[in-house]
């Protein structure tokens, strides 16, 4: 069998369809909803699922991915030493110490985003392709050159917006620069369902009214996915939470595996309360 | 007397720079100042759309910079506070149409005209952020407790002090209960990292999301928990010394160990 000689990560990249592994941006526009979150859990829900990835921080100079995924203290190299030939990919990328399929490149800290070549970016992105099904880029907030740079290679967005105004106006700019050319799908992020029904937050049909997107998932609002975040662990490897399960059905949904439209998150009723489902 | 000039900046985003300038700015005009606010987010304005104003914008900060209006023309008068106004950034532009230069020129000639400037900084510390610090006197920074945001502040802090800019701190969205079980750091830990002077600590409240949906300041709305704490901000920055009390929030536990102001 084929399969037999095969080492395993190359297994499982046979399990997705393209030959050559997609290359998607993690982006919204207004910074704080949650790119830098969906960016680990969702390339760590899809690590766990069989595909390589690689995780990329296009925040020159405000990393936080590193922090996030709990890999800072093994950060030796990162994106700008490969692109001015002070480090090799290989020495720069990141292991992640719970998924071996799944890497990091981290960010410089102590440099600027202008000082990242659009092109030379570009052409790193491509032959992180060569080698990973999912290279996962992390766009800075706003719309300046860092978040050029960040989109220059990807053939896919994902847009993370929170049920505010802002947020929802911020992301309408962003989908008009992402342009036509690339395929954008949408993450409502921290959904508070008992704000909603109160009618004191949109709903994810007032966000998509707006917006007019494919709905890749909706993640509630969730007080350990902070926890999580602050002590360096994806939720979405959490099998007991339910933001963790929204971030798997979302891998799942990249690849495929899941069609149905995404779960909107409800609040506990009193009898879930009292018996411990989440309904 | 010229105006006091004062950026509001995180480094990271979200964690509430507009929240922040829209209510203290209206808690200031409360107390009687004169205030201007400028969004200083070219591409990505959102002051207008917190304080409720976006309906009214005619000329934006980037048509001043350009000489297409007055800059009185540009400004627009807060409908409930007298003394409150805004410069409404550009939309459907990018942050490099104006330099440091001319935003120093535009928020220098704003504040022959009031006490206070207040200008909303951009996420990022990128050309926008440049811009926005480049004509203030003093600086804000917000922060939430979470290691990522306290990260980007120390990185913003840093830059602030090589330009020699005095700044004070704003710890946002503390939720007591997380503190007290160890999932969130303590105000006296975010402090001690970025070794900043406290302006201010805002508990996280589900109203704000509402109030700035709605385009209303919550300081607007007396009865409101947040209105307090944002009025004893703007009397910091007065210069009266106001202390951080506890929280009268309900819960025994957030009363033994929750703090506000």
């Amino acid at each position: 069998m084929l399969h037999d000689v095969l080492p395993t990560e190359q297994t499982a990249a046979a399990a997705v369809p393209q030959a050559r592994g997609r290359a998607i941006v993690v982006t919204s526009g207004k910074g704080g909803v949650g790119k830098t979150t969906t960016t680990a859990n969702v390339g760590a829900a899809l690590a766990a699922g069989g595909a390589t990835v690689v995780l990329v921080d296009a925040d020159v100079g405000l990393r936080n991915l590193d922090i996030v995924m709990g890999l800072e203290a093994r950060v030796r190299h990162h994106v700008l030493d490969v692109l001015e030939g002070g480090a090799t990919l290989d020495e720069a990328l990141v292991t992640d110490k719970r998924v071996p399929r799944l890497k990091l490149l981290a960010a410089a800290q102590a440099r600027e985003k202008d000082d990242v070549d659009t092109d030379a970016f570009h052409a790193l992105i491509d032959s992180l392709r060569e080698r990973f099904d999912f290279v996962l880029i992390d766009c800075p907030a706003g719309i300046e050159m860092g978040f050029t740079n960040a989109i220059v290679a990807a053939d896919e967005a994902i847009v993370v917006c929170t049920p505010e105004v802002s947020a929802v106006r911020d992301a309408d700019r962003v989908v008009g620069l992402l342009g036509e050319r690339r395929t954008v799908q949408l993450i409502v992020n921290r959904l508070r369902p008992d704000l909603v029904r109160k009618g004191k937050m949109l709903s994810v049909d007032d966000v998509n009214a707006i917006l007019r997107l494919p709905l890749l998932g909706v993640v509630a609002d969730a007080p350990d996915v902070i926890v999580a975040t602050n002590r360096g662990e994806p939720v979405a490897l959490d099998a007991d939470s339910p933001a963790g399960a929204a971030y798997r059905a979302i891998a799942q949904r990249i690849t495929g595996a899941l069609t149905s439209a995404p779960e909107i998150p409800r609040e506990r009723t009193f009898f879930g309360k009292l018996f411990g489902s989440r309904s | 007397m010229s105006a006091r000039r004062i950026v509001v900046t995180s480094g990271k985003g979200g964690v509430g720079k507009t929240t922040t300038t829209a209510n203290v700015g209206a808690a200031l005009a409360q107390l009687g100042k004169r205030v201007v606010l400028v969004d200083a987010d070219i591409g990505l304005r959102n002051l207008d759309l917190v304080l409720g104003v976006e309906k009214r914008i005619v000329f934006d900060l980037v048509e001043v910079v350009e000489g297409r209006c007055q800059l009185r023309q540009a400004l627009i008068k807060d409908k409930r506070l007298d003394n409150l106004a805004i410069l409404p950034a550009a939309q459907t532009r990018d942050k490099t149409a104006i330099s440091e230069l001319q935003m120093t020129e535009v928020v220098v000639q704003l504040g022959e005209l009031c006490d206070y400037v207040i200008i909303d900084c951009p996420a990022g510390i990128e050309h926008g952020f440049r811009n926005a610090i480049a004509g203030a006197t003093e600086a804000i920074v917000v922060t939430t407790a979470e290691v990522s945001a306290i990260r980007d502040a120390d990185r913003v802090i840093g830059k602030l002090q090589e330009r020699g800019l005095p700044l004070r701190l704003i710890v946002n969205r503390i939720r007591p209960e997380m503190v007290r079980s160890g999932d969130m750091l303590s105000v006296e830990d975010v402090t001690d990292i970025l070794s900043a002077e406290l302006l201010g600590i805002i508990p996280d409240d589900a109203e704000i999301i509402d109030t700035t949906n709605r385009g209303e300041p919550i300081v607007l709305m007396p009865e409101a928990r947040l209105a307090t704490i944002y009025t004893k901000i703007a009397r910091r920055l007065e210069g009266e010394l106001v202390p951080f009390t506890s929280l009268n929030a309900p819960g025994f536990f957030e009363r033994f160990f929750g703090m506000a102001g």
